[in-house]
């Protein structure tokens, strides 16, 4: 046994039905979409602490996203059994405790930049100043001052997903959940904006439930990386990433200790398909 | 195709050329009688013909003012109410469910057979011009207010639901502003159909109008002056589709 399997074990969270503000308990759940037959999640627990990081990896169709969809509130209700606590409250669609990011950007065309990033705080009824001066500054952060007026179309994928960033952090939710937000990214934009999304999430450190099928991206930005199996989904390894804050994503391609971890939870991963 | 693009003072030159050659062959043919001039009219007959009625009688002008008049009432009423209903099978399907055939059985009659219909309901006057404009009008931007509706990109959907968006918020924010592009096409085609109709209209019956003009002119075998209010309403049309394009890229910048 090695020293990185000693310290790191596999910690399956022991589930405390109770999750104060900014914390997602997910007990023994399991989803089952009964008209198509399928069984996507098998008695699954999970609990993300207030103000984590946690990215859940697993192959293709392993449920990943149904579970994120569970906690959103956008599963038709009879498909769960089990219990989930989003801020400690059962999940809702619309609930003001969570900002989703898609995969895809969202955008609006007919909307600016400005437009678009303060989307999300106008449905939500956020008074006008307050959400352009919150949207101005987040622009700002994401690199994109002096694009406050462009509409999507002169925007390249990188920037449309640094626009749809600010759009999710424009919303003061406690619990953001990204279901593969980088996914259609290369892989040097996606670099870049891993790093900007650590900067706005060193910011104010909001509970962040990661979705995505990409290792080096979950190992190098989470608190903690939960393997699931191939469908039916189950939690098979939950792999604390014990690496400094801040970070920086460029940075730890070089840190042999990521490179350990990495290897770690990629044999995890293989295990879980060969199952 | 490794063929040099000119440029466009050579490409309006060249047209120009086209054009005065078309005219001028016109021109010889009809008046050394190589074809009969009661067939083709005359290029320096419908100039003449022109100026007569555009600057000194005004006939011409007043006939396009009562033309203009019922094609933009055709084409107001068409397009509002084929929006509302567009937007009303969008937002409740089972109304659409239930209209959709009967209104698609209406929309595939000949709308020309029913203007004697509407002769008789609104008379000989702008009202039954106006009732067969309608009659186009109206289907043409239903349809694609309906397809703009439904293609809203359901990322969009997905979003709004994750942000608590009301149906109304969905609606106004999503689901109209997409389907603006769609419809403007709608609205395009629907104001050429408005003309379209007004004018068959006028050819069937009517005291006043460019197709009233047209249909007088023709009866009497003054072909320079049926070229003449066809070149006119040629003239309308391309004002008309100026005017859209104009408006469309002004309102839809972002695209």
């Amino acid at each position: 046994m090695t020293l990185m399997e000693k310290s790191l074990g596999t910690v399956l969270a022991e589930p405390t039905i109770s999750g104060g503000p900014g914390s997602v308990v997910i007990d023994n759940v399991s989803i089952e979409f009964k008209a198509a037959g399928v069984l996507a999640v098998s008695n699954t627990s999970l609990n993300v602490a207030s103000g984590e990081f946690v990215s859940i990896v697993g192959p293709s169709g392993c449920g990943k996203t149904t579970l994120l969809n569970l906690a959103a509130g956008l599963l038709p209700p009879d498909v769960a059994s089990g219990t989930v606590l989003v801020g400690g409250k059962p999940p809702v669609r619309g609930n003001r405790d969570i900002a989703y990011m898609l995969a895809r950007d969202a955008l609006c065309p007919w909307r600016t930049a400005l437009g678009n990033a303060e989307l999300g705080a106008e449905i939500r009824g956020v008074p006008a100043e307050v959400r352009r001066a919150r949207a101005l500054d987040l622009l700002d952060k994401v690199s994109l001052k002096g694009f406050e007026n462009a509409y999507p179309k002169a925007l390249s994928q990188g920037m449309r997903q640094r626009v749809a960033l600010a759009r999710t952090f424009g919303l003061d939710s406690p619990i953001l959940l990204m279901d593969e937000p980088f996914g259609a990214l290369d892989a040097q934009t996606k670099l870049q904006l891993e790093d900007v999304l650590l900067g706005l999430w060193q910011r104010e450190r909001r509970t962040i439930v990661f979705i995505t099928h990409d290792l080096s991206e979950a190992v190098s930005m989470s608190d903690r990386v939960i393997v699931m199996s191939a469908r039916p989904g189950r939690i098979i390894a939950d792999v604390p990433i014990n690496l400094g804050r801040p970070r920086s994503v460029r940075a730890l391609q070089k840190d042999p200790a990521y490179h350990e971890l990495y290897a770690y939870v990629w044999t995890k991963l293989e295990e879980g398909l060969s199952q | 195709m490794n063929e040099a693009t000119w440029s466009s003072g050579r490409i309006w030159i060249t047209r120009l050329v086209v054009v005065v050659a078309f005219f001028s062959f016109w021109e010889w043919i009809s008046v050394t009688r190589r074809v009969d001039p009661i067939l083709i009219g005359a290029p320096s007959g419908i100039l003449h013909f022109m100026y007569q009625e555009v600057f000194v009688t005004h006939s011409l002008l007043e006939d396009f003012a009562y033309t203009l008049t019922a094609t933009l009432l055709a084409f107001g009423l068409g397009s509002v109410g084929g929006i509302l209903t567009g937007m009303l099978f969008v937002m409740r399907p089972n109304i659409e469910a239930v209209l959709s055939p009967l209104l698609m059985a209406l929309n595939s009659m000949p709308r020309i057979a029913l203007a004697p219909l509407f002769l008789i309901w609104f008379g000989l006057g702008i009202g039954s011009k106006i009732a067969l404009g309608f009659s186009l009008t109206y289907f043409i931007v239903l349809t694609n207010t309906v397809a703009g509706g439904r293609g809203v990109n359901p990322d969009h959907i997905t979003l709004a639901h994750t942000l608590g968006a009301s149906g109304s918020q969905i609606f106004r924010k999503f689901t109209l502003p997409s389907a603006v592009p769609v419809i403007f096409n709608g609205l395009r085609l629907g104001l050429v159909f408005a003309l379209l109709g007004v004018i068959g209209g006028e050819i069937l019956a009517s005291e006043h109008g460019l197709g009233g003009a047209l249909q007088l002119l023709a009866a009497s075998f003054k072909t320079s002056g049926v070229f003449a209010v066809i070149i006119f309403l040629a003239m309308v049309g391309v004002g008309i589709t100026f005017i859209m394009s104009w408006l469309e890229n002004r309102l839809l910048k972002w695209r």
